[in-house]
């Protein structure tokens, strides 16, 4: 009885983990229809992002810390918003972790700044460049996403 | 001889606590800091181990007198120079101020002429523990017990300075003498040429990097405010200057990325092939917030443009 039992939840956990293998490492047309409410949500919300950081202009270096936190704070806010919003598809994931990964880099560069360390913060800069947000964006087909804000001032 | 096993193990240690106890005291304790990424190799790097008093100095540095010592990181391997100072300075109403620097990390300067290090500040803003770049120290090679070189800080100079090398036993007492006050050997022609129709007119730079926002997205902009920081030299993706007036000032534009940057260069000089200005970030009539410092003629003007406590390596050519 015990072992039939024991048979039954490894196969129970073996099927959980074929699905869910199969749904994550997938992309593009089979995730279209999750993938259609993603991307209008994660194209607003980069819109209203681009938004935001256009507005903070190139900033003064006695304003950098000022940019660095508000910009930290959009870019968190676009992650919990597109992070909410993401399907099953693998290019949605990984434009989210590419947002994750910004997170907490932002967050040192921002501690760089606090600490008037411009060397490190551009040194810091680096771990965003790596991390080919634009691309990962243009994998998941968002084209707004994709796009560099351009400063109104 | 229990008794006195016990009083040599006592009196090792008073010793060496003793020892430890002057060393800091004299120099100052440099561990902690990391593996450089390049070595300079112990033959370049051992003749500059010493302790020195500043003997000469530019005179637009503000700096009365100073001493520092370059020692190796206890127990590098391969072993790396840490430089220590401490600076006497004018402050803004001409009382004397100390003025604290690191000097790390060492690298060669090209041609195998000396060192040079970037210079770490130990200030008000700066966090417990840390130290921010606040320009550059190089030395050239010593000749005899004298060590001739330049210094960068805060976004100003280069000053040229000059280190006696202290004998073993040899002390300031912790108070070293004034340096000599080396006049500014700036050029005071103005313009940058002895004809304004050779300098006057449109430039685009030449010495553009590759645009690290391109493919960033929403990160693009972050970057490429990032990347035009810091005294170790910005990200200068693309730019251009025009030069007219009378007299003549130069309207600057630096770029990283779609990252903007505008500077009003006054009081242009010249002097053989120097060109100086002054630097200002809100137009002419603001404050100046640091200078460029380079060379000229036959069209190009490159150089060191210096604001606040970042530094644009460009390089123009007349269009």
């Amino acid at each position: 009885m015990i072992l039939a039992l024991a048979v039954g939840a490894i196969g129970l956990i073996a099927v959980a983990g074929c699905g869910g293998g199969g749904s994550s490492s997938s992309a593009g047309a089979g995730n279209s229809e999750s993938g259609g409410g993603f991307a209008a949500t994660a194209e607003a919300a980069c819109a209203k992002a681009d938004k935001q950081i256009a507005a903070l202009g190139t900033p003064q270096q006695a304003d950098v810390l000022e940019y660095m936190e508000r910009t930290e704070a959009v870019i968190e806010e676009l992650h919990r918003r597109v992070g909410a919003a993401a399907g099953d598809g693998a290019a949605e994931a990984a434009y989210v972790k590419g947002l994750a990964t910004a997170v907490p880099v932002l967050d040192q560069m921002t501690n760089a700044a606090r600490n008037e360390n411009y060397d490190a913060v551009r040194e810091l800069s680096a771990g965003l460049v790596e991390i080919h947000l634009g691309e990962l964006a243009e994998a998941a087909e968002l084209k707004v996403c994709a796009e560099v804000p351009v400063s109104t001032s | 001889m229990r008794r006195l096993k016990l009083v040599l193990a006592l009196g090792g240690v008073i010793a060496l606590l003793g020892s430890a106890g002057v060393a800091m005291a004299t120099t100052g304790a440099t561990t902690g800091y990391p593996q450089p990424k390049v070595v300079v190799p112990a033959s370049v790097s051992t003749p500059f181990e010493n302790r020195y008093v500043l003997t000469a100095v530019g005179s637009g540095a503000g700096i009365r007198s100073g001493e520092m010592k370059f020692e190796f990181e206890e127990g590098s391997s391969p072993e790396f120079l840490v430089g220590i100072s401490q600076f006497y300075v004018y402050g803004p109403t001409g009382e004397i101020e100390t003025a604290l620097f690191t000097f790390y990390p060492f690298t060669e300067l090209p041609g195998g002429k000396g060192l040079k290090a970037t210079a770490l500040k130990v200030g008000a803003a700066a966090s417990y523990g840390q130290v921010t770049p606040d320009g550059e120290l190089r030395m050239f090679d010593p000749e005899g017990d004298r060590v001739k070189g330049e210094m960068r800080l805060h976004g100003d100079g280069p000053w040229p300075v000059e280190f006696r090398i202290l004998d073993e036993d040899e002390s300031t007492g912790g108070h070293p003498p004034a340096a000599r006050q080396l006049p500014e050997a700036r050029p005071t022609d103005p313009g940058w040429g002895a004809d304004a129709a050779e300098y006057e007119g449109e430039y685009e730079l030449t010495d553009g990097a590759e645009d690290p926002t391109e493919k960033a997205g929403t990160l693009g902009a972050v970057i490429g405010v990032a990347q035009g920081l810091g005294v170790n030299g910005a990200v200068v993706t693309g730019g251009s200057m025009t030069v007219s007036g009378r007299p003549a000032t130069a309207e600057v534009e630096l770029q990283t990325g779609q990252e903007k940057r505008s500077f009003t260069l006054t009081g242009l000089a010249w002097q053989g092939d120097r060109r100086t200005a002054q630097v200002h970030d809100e137009g002419a009539g603001s404050p100046p917030v640091g200078r460029f410092e380079g060379t000229g003629g036959n069209g190009v003007v490159k150089g060191s443009l210096v604001s606040g406590h970042t530094l644009y390596k460009v390089e123009f050519k007349l269009k």
